[in-house]
């Protein structure tokens, strides 16, 4: 199999009054087809090395690859362009634009790429029946609840069919039934389109849905385990590395305040 | 750090927020200043030119006024909004209702102080060069700058009034609901846009018909159309921005072959939601400027104006004086006498009037000698006439009286000298008006004219015409104070009804003119003004709803960059998004006014012959461009922002 990204030796670095190494010398590959999970504490650099890899960011040194691509080739436009076709987004707060209905915010993708209207709206039939949006299609953002609004936004991020979708904290802002549903969802589309997914994640029981999960700490690589047969079993292990990421041993003993 | 330290802290650190409203309320405070200035000028009150204009200068100064108590209210209360989440965290914290109340006031106190004071500093400066331009459109002499104690206290008094009135209208408007939602802040989502069929159809209909009205505009209908449609078109106004625009934009979205196109998308459901909610202002905004629009229009067709007058009035002074009259010497006298007084070069030429009875059609006609007559046309510089015996010829009063007459043929006898004659056609230009001399003046052959010596019965009782002093000045529009007591004596018996009994009658093109021209004057000051603070008012305002929802659009803008959306594009995407709120008002009024030009044009057709459709196109074309740069400015800041 091909991996459809990867990172190679990726660091980055923020200038600033204080220089702070976000990410360090992280390699990592993921298969076409597969469901990946990143998980790290607070401040592990998940979240710029999603940046990255949706090419909003741009690593210090390394490079990664999309889909062979190498984004830091490409110019502005060009990666503007490669955005549009190649990524889909999914977001911890939805993203959804207020005025738009939720039919319109799922075509959005399509227009701005000046898609014909018989196909964008076939499409559009087919993903709402696929994600049970019929009945809401016409609403806006602030009639819906959050886990249509979140399906909305996967509707959004799967109509133009990218080889990769990125998902931030897809659950981070549902309650547990919704967020339930979403990634039944997700797992239910990464199986039978065979669409990669990357999501990073707080959540051990989101990361549970994964086939993989991919621990960083500190920028740097820390573990990675394979789901088994058994979710609840998955979802222990996950636990276990968890508490293993969790500080360091010495954090609780000290009462000196010097 | 007492309480007011609090609030002047708040001020000074957030220097970058309040910068927008301080200096809304710097230019509002400077344009009122210079006003005052001008209206307490003493060589402006002493003048005579300002007589209506002062008094207008009053009612223009109450407008502006009211219409910055409006405009601080409304940024005030805009700014505020934006403040909302800030206002959130300090009830959080357990500050009382009284105290941010308390607080608000203070800042807006500190931020009205300075502004008055930075204002009038400004305002003072800048003066001088206000009254060069003043100087040079009025065509008044020199303005020479003063200082008195008047336009200060004046300027001081009302803005303190006004930012405190501002202050404690706006502490009402901070929304007293759940703490939840202030901390939140703008980030509340737009509300579904409603809109109702009827209006929205019944304001399209009523702009069309009002149109329609201006366009098929008659001079006989144009008194009582000029009451009525101003206030219709002001409804169909309303309703085409709180309805209309609603309707059109929902109907266009039906469509997804239109509406499914590119950022189309995205701008045509913002347009909707934004109309909704700055329909009052976009009414506002298209009244003002429609207004401001009519004034400088109107103001610039002046030039032309100008000229115009003195080929409809070519004679500048005239004095005609009747048979009773005993005050003829002393009244040519005296007029003579100003005229050299005041260094003004003239022409004077007598013409001797008979009246006669016409045995064709038995009415009176007015006789002027041909002699005399191509006297007073060679100073005038229009062609002469050449009569042989028997022949006389029309003079009319008007273009169409010239229309009518030009190819007419008339023979008659002078009843009471039993003189025949023939008048063939008529006289080019019109030189004396109804009102002066009569509608059936003719210019009669010398040798004829001498056999005129029995005048038609009861000459003096009935107060005929005797004869004609008409004066040709150069510089006619300098003569505004000659015959300044003959020209109160005239206004005196119009208004008691009495003018038929006066032995005899006084007109000074120069004193018409400058009693036209200052009434202009007028209107463009209250044009100028009103475009100006309109200006301030329509562009802070878009910044400062920019401003409020900036967050909202940040996160949006993130989004959109990305799921792909190029620098480019959203570039276009912003001008989408203001173009409409700087031009769509605009539009409107521009739209607006040029309908009312075309109802005025008539008005013109009736006092002048005037086109004034050059003048007007010239005049949009330089307002549109000043708000292009602005537009550019305002969307140079907001790019700066989301980025």
């Amino acid at each position: 199999m091909m991996a459809i990204l990867s990172i190679n030796d990726v660091t980055k670095v923020y200038e600033g009054k204080v220089t702070h190494r976000a990410i360090n010398q992280l390699n990592f590959e993921v298969e076409r087809g597969e469901f990946v999970a990143i998980m790290g504490p607070s401040g592990s650099g998940k979240t710029t090395l999603l940046n990255m890899i949706s090419t909003v960011d741009r690593p210090t040194a390394g490079e990664v690859l999309v889909d062979g691509v190498n984004p830091q080739d490409l110019s502005k436009n060009e990666l503007a362009y490669f955005r549009r076709r190649q990524l889909g987004f999914i977001f911890q707060d939805f993203n959804l634009l207020q005025t738009l209905n939720v039919e319109e915010n799922i075509v959005l993708p399509l227009t701005l790429d000046g898609m014909k209207v018989e196909e964008m709206q076939k499409r559009v039939s087919e993903i709402a029946a696929h994600l049970d949006l019929e009945s809401i299609l016409q609403r806006l953002p602030n009639e819906i609840s959050g886990g249509q609004a979140q399906k909305t936004a996967i509707g959004r991020a799967l109509i133009h069919k990218p080889s990769l979708i990125l998902a931030d904290e897809p659950t981070g802002n549902l309650d547990s039934n919704s967020s339930k549903d979403v990634l039944e969802l997700l797992g239910k589309i990464n199986k039978r389109d065979q669409t990669t997914i990357v999501m990073v994640t707080h959540d051990p029981i989101a990361a549970s849905y994964c086939d993989r999960v991919l621990f960083i700490k500190d920028g740097e690589f820390f573990n990675e385990i394979y789901r088994d047969d058994q979710r609840q079993t998955f979802f222990q292990r996950i636990l276990n590395v968890l508490s293993l990421l969790g500080g360091h041993v010495g954090d609780f003993s000290s009462v000196r305040l010097s | 750090m007492t309480f007011r330290q609090f609030a002047y802290r708040n001020v000074i650190r957030n220097q970058r927020i309040y910068a927008a409203y301080f200096m809304a309320s710097v230019c509002s405070v400077m344009v009122f200043f210079i006003y005052s200035m001008l209206m307490y000028h003493p060589k402006v009150e002493n003048e005579f030119m300002i007589e209506i204009a002062f008094r207008g200068m009053y009612f223009a100064q109450i407008v502006l006024v009211l219409f910055m108590l409006f405009f601080l209210f409304y940024s005030m209360r805009a700014f505020l909004e934006a403040r909302s989440k800030e206002f959130g965290i300090l009830i959080h914290l357990g500050m009382e209702r009284q105290q941010l109340n308390k607080l608000v006031r203070i800042e807006t106190t500190i931020i009205g102080v300075a502004s008055i004071i930075v204002g009038i500093l400004f305002g003072f400066a800048f003066s001088k060069f206000f009254f060069m331009v003043i100087r040079e459109i009025l065509q008044i002499s020199a303005l020479p700058l003063y200082f008195s104690w008047k336009p200060f206290a004046l300027t001081i008094a009302t803005f303190l009034t006004l930012f405190i009135v501002v202050s404690y209208l706006s502490v009402w408007t901070i929304k007293d609901g759940e703490l939840v939602h202030l901390l939140r802040g703008t980030d509340v989502a737009p509300k579904k846009k409603s809109y109702s069929k009827v209006s929205g159809i019944a304001g399209l209909l009523i702009l069309a018909c009002t149109y329609f009205t201006m366009v098929n505009i008659e001079k006989s209908n144009l008194l009582w159309l000029a009451i009525v449609v101003p206030p219709v078109m002001m409804i169909g106004t309303y309703l085409f921005f709180t309805d209309s625009v609603v309707m059109i934009i929902m109907w266009l979205r039906k469509s997804k072959w239109l509406y499914w196109r590119k950022y189309r998308l995205i701008s045509w459901s913002e347009y909707a939601t934004m109309v909704k909610e700055n329909a009052k202002m976009f009414f506002i905004s298209s009244l003002v400027s429609t207004l401001a629009f009519m004034a400088i229009g109107t103001l610039s067709s002046m030039s032309t104006f100008t000229h115009q007058y003195h080929q409809i009035n070519p004679v500048s002074i005239i004095y005609t004086s009747k048979y009773q009259n005993s005050y003829e010497d002393a009244h040519i006298d005296q007029l003579t006498r100003e005229l050299q007084e005041a260094n003004l070069s003239y022409q004077l030429t007598a013409l001797d009037i008979r009246t006669q009875t016409s045995a064709n059609s038995s009415q009176k006609i007015e006789i002027i000698d041909e002699q005399q007559f191509n006297q007073m046309v060679r100073t005038l510089k229009l062609p002469t006439v050449q009569l042989g015996k028997g022949e006389a010829i029309f003079l009319p009063y008007s273009e169409d009286s010239y229309a009518k007459r030009k190819n007419m043929q008339i023979a008659t006898v002078l009843e009471e000298n039993h003189v025949p004659i023939t008048i063939r056609g008529a006289y080019k230009t019109a030189i004396f008006s109804a009102e002066q001399l009569g509608t059936n003046v003719i210019i009669l052959n010398t040798a004829d004219f001498k056999k005129i010596i029995y005048n038609v019965p009861g000459s003096y009782e009935s107060n005929y015409v005797n004869r004609v002093y008409a004066f040709n000045v150069g510089n006619w529009t300098e003569t505004q104070y000659i015959g300044k007591e003959l020209d109160q004596l005239m206004t005196n018996t119009y208004a008691s009804n009495m003018e038929s009994q006066l032995p005899f009658y006084y007109e000074n093109t120069g004193i018409d003119y400058e009693i036209l021209r200052s009434t202009f004057a007028l209107i463009l000051f209250i044009g100028i003004l009103a475009s100006a603070v309109f200006f301030l008012a329509a562009g802070s305002f878009i910044y400062f709803k920019l401003y409020a929802t900036l967050p909202r659009e940040q996160q949006q803008y993130t989004t959109l960059r990305q799921m792909g959306v190029t620098d480019r594009e959203i570039r276009q995407l912003v001008n989408r998004q203001l173009i409409p709120q700087f031009f769509l008002p605009w539009g409107v009024a521009v739209l607006n006014s040029c309908f009312a030009f075309i109802g005025l044009q008539v008005f013109w057709y009736g006092v002048a012959d005037i086109s004034i459709f050059k003048t007007i196109v010239i005049m949009l074309g330089i307002l549109t461009t000043v708000q292009l740069l602005y537009f550019y400015l305002i969307r140079w800041r907001y790019l700066a922002h989301l980025r």
